[in-house]
């Protein structure tokens, strides 16, 4: 499955580049923010203080000049009022426009991005994958009827046709009781750790056919090779000829298909909840659509920090699926669509 | 390539294309029937009677037994009739019909975009390999995929709207058929072009960049593996020109994966209009399928799922197509 060899040249392909590394690091770092938010968060990031609305990143005062006309002895007098609003040492990336900290939110929204990018993909794995290699496997006629069903699921963007099934089914959420708040480590906080149980549903659902074809491609090649031949003469079943000779050989594609679509995912899912369909509140892309309407009035850093923590992490995962992919070198065709 | 193959191929394509289109129909009209709670919902008053919930169900059609109204849709599909909105009482294809051109503009200068930036910067990446331009091209790649759309177009409204005043972030208030009418009408051809463009430029750019992103990686890779075949090394060796060795050669090879990329990610560009017109406010078929879902208009929704389906399978036979006058080893069978 994974040989020595390709231990070898992970290894060989990630002491070579830098930019390898550069994701490593990323990626280890927002895994690490995700599972210690509790620790890790300065405040509540659902606690509104409204006496701290709209404070500045630190380094960043903000100068807003108000111009109020008032009769003065007969006469209009114009007067122009300046004030300087300072940023809060607590509140190093600012406060939204409920006064919530923007640096504890951006904590909190990585779980809802990594929850759903990977459970979402794992979905889209134990769904194409299976589909894929049977269609490869036996071909004709099988192949051709689920490479239609394909086809047909590949005739609809996945975010026209996520956004589709969550307004037909509702946005279902699950609580997942917080490690931290069972130990009493940490006070509980209203949805803090909320999965978006119909998003998870429905980016598996939208995207299981990349999984299906690159699993197709590779039962199709590896089923006419000598050993799976050999296995058939010996009398191995078909199931246990997919399980033990063709699944593993497949694997490594699957991997590098994986990654991409983690990241794929992570951007689906900031795009459905920038749009509303996520049901949860804590989440990069709900946070963007709450700070567009701040950026007329001069409040951009709202909009600004979540969707940086969005191309830091993605970049992140797409460095390491370069690495992955240049290491282990599988045919892919075509990449994984958002 | 023979003639008759061509010809051949294209019938079977499209019969296979029928196929599709006719799986991606009864997909969206089982949607209706997976959904919780009856379309009459959306239509009758919640005080309603059981008998005016009747007489609605009847009207619509959907005390019909299933397979009459699966009939039914399909034969009024072939007529060009997708029903009529819930919530407007307008004819359906007359609502898809009106926002589509919108959404076509947008997808098409956002693949203008991407072409005219992502071709030359890949292969001046690949020819110039660990330069400081091909170190650019790769940053800018890198972010380009990484970087959601919807956020892309609002830091541009934020610099370049907001601080900058030059474009209008809101709003798609001249269109390209204007600009093509001010060619032969009395409309000043130069002002309206700058109209066109102050309203289609940051749109455009936020929704191509991810395509500009990830052509530029194909052609960067496809052309650094195609400089490194026997091919291109036997054509320098007789004496060619490096320029027709690279444009004429090594990037027609190249080409040919792109395109197949192109056709397949014709949904993420469908998608990613979806947002950027509710990002910038572009009245197209995103906005009307967005708000067909929030206001449980299935039958809006489901006429715009089914146009969006059937342009992607035309779309991709097209591709299939040129496939082959761009490759001449493909054989049509």
């Amino acid at each position: 499955m994974i040989s020595p060899r390709v231990l070898r040249n992970l290894k060989k392909e990630f002491r070579s580049s830098h930019l390898a590394k550069l994701g490593l690091v990323l990626v280890v770092a927002v895994l690490l923010v995700a599972a210690f938010a509790p620790l890790v968060a300065p405040h509540n990031p659902t606690a509104q203080n409204l006496d701290q609305s709209k404070l500045p990143p630190v380094g960043f005062a903000q100068t807003s000049t108000e111009t109020t006309s008032k009769m003065v002895n007969g006469s209009i007098q114009t007067v122009e009022n300046t004030t300087v609003i300072e940023p809060d040492l607590a509140h190093p990336l600012g406060t939204d426009g409920l006064g919530r900290d923007m640096l504890s939110r951006v904590i909190y929204g990585a779980r809802t991005s990594l929850m759903v990018g990977v459970l979402g993909t794992l979905l889209a794995v134990l769904i194409g994958v299976p589909v894929g290699l049977v269609a490869g496997y036996y071909g004709g006629s099988v192949d051709d009827a689920l490479m239609r069903v394909a086809d047909i699921s590949l005739a609809f963007p996945s975010l026209v046709l996520a956004i589709a099934l969550i307004g037909l089914w509702g946005r279902a959420t699950y609580s997942i009781p917080d490690p931290f708040v069972v130990a009493g480590l940490t006070p509980a906080m209203p949805e803090a750790s909320t999965l978006p149980v119909t998003v998870v549903v429905v980016v598996g659902l939208v995207n299981w056919v990349w999984f299906a074809r690159v699993a197709r491609g590779e039962a199709l090649s590896l089923r006419s090779e000598e050993y799976v031949k050999a296995a058939r003469a010996l009398g191995a079943s078909d199931g246990r000829i997919i399980w033990r000779h063709v699944l593993p050989n497949a694997v490594t594609p699957i991997i590098v298909l994986g990654t991409v679509q983690i990241a794929a995912i992570i951007l689906l899912e900031s795009s459905l909840s920038f749009l509303g369909f996520s049901g949860t509140t804590l989440s990069w892309g709900f946070d963007i659509s709450q700070g567009r309407d701040y950026v007329s009035s001069g409040q951009w850093w709202i909009a600004t920090m979540p969707g940086l923590a969005i191309m830091l992490s993605v970049i992140g995962i797409n460095l390491l699926g370069d690495w992955l992919r240049d290491a282990l070198d599988p045919d892919i065709e075509g990449e994984g669509g958002a | 390539m023979a003639g008759t193959s061509l010809w051949r191929f294209v019938i079977k394509r499209s019969l296979q294309g029928i196929g599709v289109v006719w799986g991606v129909i009864t997909v969206v009209f089982a949607l209706r029937f997976v959904t919780p709670g009856s379309p009459i919902n959306a239509v009758a008053p919640l005080d309603a009677t059981q008998e005016t919930r009747q007489a609605i169900a009847a009207e619509l059609g959907l005390d019909q037994p299933l397979y009459v109204q699966y009939g039914q849709y399909l034969f009024d599909l072939i007529r060009g009739d997708m029903g009529y909105s819930y919530i407007k009482g307008q004819a359906v294809t007359t609502m898809v019909f009106s926002k589509l051109p919108a959404t076509v503009e947008l997808a098409v200068a956002a693949t203008v975009v991407a072409l005219v930036l992502s071709i030359p910067l890949g292969v001046l990446s690949a020819t110039r390999r660990n330069q400081p331009v091909d170190y650019g091209a790769t940053l800018f790649s890198l972010f380009g995929i990484s970087t959601p759309n919807f956020w892309l177009g609002i830091m541009m409204i934020l610099v370049l709207a907001v601080q900058l005043n030059i474009f209008n972030t809101s709003g798609r208030g001249v269109s390209s058929v204007d600009v093509a009418m001010s060619l032969v009408g009395p409309a000043p051809f130069f002002g309206t072009l700058v109209g066109w463009l102050s309203y289609v430029t940051l749109p455009a750019i936020a929704l191509g960049t991810y395509f500009t992103a990830l052509i530029t990686r194909l052609t960067r890779s496809g052309m650094l593996e195609e400089l490194g075949k026997s091919y291109v090394r036997a054509t320098r060796a007789k004496g060619a020109p490096e320029t027709l060795v690279r444009y004429k050669h090594a990037l027609r090879n190249t080409l040919i994966p792109v395109i197949t990329v192109l056709g397949l990610q014709l949904g993420t560009l469908i998608g990613g209009a979806v947002i950027t017109e509710a990002v910038f406010s572009w009245p197209g078929l995103g906005t009307l399928i967005i708000q067909s879902i929030n206001l449980r208009d299935w039958p809006a929704l489901q006429g715009s799922l089914i146009v969006i389906g059937v342009g992607f399978v035309l779309v991709n036979i097209v591709v299939d197509t040129i496939y082959g006058y761009l490759d001449p080893r493909v054989v049509y069978n």
